[in-house]
């Protein structure tokens, strides 16, 4: 497992689609100057553009990088010299997605840093009304990439059915598009508003609401940005329905993947 | 212990639409160590069925097959194999060296005689100086070659090619031939498929034919040679010279009878015989060439 974990890594980072994301990270250096724009929240601003740029890369790598590992190897008929190995289909698998989790904290955690450095000229220049919470900044960013690595779940878990790239790939930005609704959607449904709905459309969404992933909970740009405090255990159930949902996909991965032939 | 036993192992592939392929049916088949066999068919014949099978890349419809008394489709089964796929693809973002490693790891062979293994197959393999270059940049047949050092690097009991010799040239055909006899005399299973006669002439103990999902003929090599002696050519000499003389299989007894109370001397008796391609055509087209 640790073999593919390892080459998976290795893998990334010789990727030429990596390299091209990269480019994506060197408008992180442009965040103070375009946070002037701002007249009162320099510094808010430039926290919200270095977060929001940091996610858009770690989308890009998720979607791209995530949607395509497992399907490339499939495609390209790696998978007969690889999976002959004596690995098993699960750990082979599961070697994938480590390794691609990995990635993604390490991009987090890097392009993290770049931001805080980024922040805190801004903060330097133009010192805010309160001070920059830094636990926060950097929980927002572990949140973020917690976020993309059960993405990058998903994008396995549809590339271990899939024959060409597009359901893993466009599949994954549908997740990513549901996840991002589904909290909102939930809220219309449960209000005044939602009333008015028929009972069977409210109970669908209902159940939908519970099986489709939901990433609300893994933005806290609010707390970065104007330094609002955590709630300790509204972390800690986030933490755990991350873990609980990658489990799953990942889980029912395994089991699609072992059961899939190598024509 | 036979190194692979394959029993009644058939294979039908359901593709869209419900169209179904019979590509292998009730094929039983044992190898012992220390043997090299060919598996030898046409084009679509159902050989890489076989051998998908046997390393648990495709499932069997039924029947059985077991790898060193190990069952296919586990990782121990394919703990004893090493694997050569037919147009075989290796992560071409590594290089030869690095592959190797990949493998030889992934066997959990130690790592001071993983390296030195891995230099032994790269310079027996002629891939020593393009190592550090990334597989991307690779020719087809060295592709083919870093296949076959895959194979070796962690010197397992039983050998399964697809189409080894498939992109190679003379001297590397010639070099897989090598390194498969001395696998042989080391005691390893070599099984590998082919659609070329004269490699299987040249190296195999036994040659299984398959035609259509069916085995048709399992034989020992020299066996068919032997049966297939048609006639013998003979260079005689006596007082006048020597002379060349074609004596059909059946007459040569009586034949050297004759001549040696004629006081004729022979020089030199060569057998004629039907050769393998004859064999396989014979069954592979139904009908006596
Ligand atoms: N994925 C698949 N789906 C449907 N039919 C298949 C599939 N793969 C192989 N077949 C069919 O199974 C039969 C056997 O194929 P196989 O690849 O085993 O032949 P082969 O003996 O290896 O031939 P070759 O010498 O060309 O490599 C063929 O009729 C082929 O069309
Ligand atoms: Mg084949």
């Amino acid at each position: 497992m640790f073999e593919v974990f390892r080459i998976t890594l290795k893998g990334i980072f010789r990727d030429r689609v990596f390299h091209g994301i990269l480019v994506a990270a060197v408008l992180l250096p442009l965040v103070p100057s375009v946070s002037q724009l701002s007249m009162r929240q320099v510094t808010e601003l430039s926290i919200t553009l270095s977060l929001s740029l940091i996610s858009f890369i770690l989308l890009l790598l998720s979607v791209f990088l995530g949607g395509t590992s497992l399907w490339k190897d499939i495609d390209r008929r790696y998978t007969f010299s690889v999976l002959s190995l004596p690995i098993s289909r699960t750990r082979f698998l599961l070697g994938r997605f480590l390794g691609l989790a990995a990635f993604l904290l390490l991009a987090a955690l890097v392009l993290g840093v770049v931001a805080c450095v980024v922040v805190s000229i801004t903060a330097g220049n133009y010192p805010p009304d309160r001070p920059v919470v830094w636990g926060n900044v950097f929980a927002a960013i572990v949140f973020d990439a917690l976020k993309y690595i059960l993405l990058v779940a998903a994008a396995v878990a549809l590339s271990t059915v899939s024959t060409s790239f597009f359901l893993p790939v466009f599949g994954t930005i549908a997740t990513m598009l549901v996840g991002s609704a589904s909290q909102q959607v939930y809220e219309y449904v449960q209000s005044p508003a939602g009333e008015k709905l028929t009972p069977l459309l409210r109970q669908c969404a209902n159940a939908l609401y519970y099986v489709l992933p939901n990433f609300s909970a893994f933005d806290l740009k609010v707390n970065a940005i104007y330094g609002v405090p955590l709630s300790g255990q509204g972390t800690l159930l986030t933490v755990l329905y991350f873990a609980v949902y990658v489990a799953m996909l990942l889980l029912v991965a395994t089991v699609l993947f072992s059961r899939r032939e190598m024509k | 212990m036979n190194a692979i036993e394959i029993a009644g192992l058939s294979k039908t592939y359901t593709g869209k639409k419900w169209t179904r392929v019979d590509a292998l049916k009730n094929l039983s088949l044992e190898v012992a160590q220390g043997e090299i066999f060919g598996f030898l068919g046409p084009n679509g014949a159902g050989k890489s069925t076989t051998i998908k099978t046997l390393l648990g890349l495709i499932r069997p419809s039924s029947g059985s097959a077991r790898l060193m008394g190990e069952d296919i489709g586990t990782a121990a089964a394919r703990k004893h194999v090493g694997y050569l796929p037919e147009n075989p693809a290796f992560y071409d973002y590594l290089n030869a060296e690095e592959y190797l490693l990949f493998v030889g790891r992934s066997f959990g062979m130690p790592e001071g005689l993983l390296g030195q293994r891995c230099a032994e197959v790269l310079q027996r393999l002629q891939l020593w100086d393009a190592r550090k270059r990334p597989m991307r940049s690779y020719s087809k047949g060295m592709v083919q070659r870093v296949g076959i050092a895959q194979v070796l690097i962690h010197d397992p009991e039983v050998y399964i090619l697809d189409e080894p010799m498939s992109g190679l040239d003379p001297v590397g055909r010639a070099l897989v031939k090598e390194i498969m006899t001395e696998l042989k005399q080391r005691g390893k299973c070599v099984f590998f498929s082919t659609h070329i006669v004269s490699d299987v002439e040249s190296v195999c103990d036994r040659v299984g034919i398959i035609t259509k999902g069916e085995l048709r003929s399992v034989e020992r090599v020299e066996a068919v040679l032997e049966r297939g002696v048609v006639g013998y050519q003979l260079t005689l000499k006596d007082r006048e010279g020597s002379r060349e003389l074609y004596v059909p299989r059946e007459q040569l007894t009586t034949t050297v009878g004759e001549l040696a109370v004629q006081g004729v001397e022979i020089t030199l008796l060569e057998p004629r015989r039907k050769s393998l391609e004859d064999f396989f055509l014979e069954i592979v087209t139904g009908t006596a060439v």
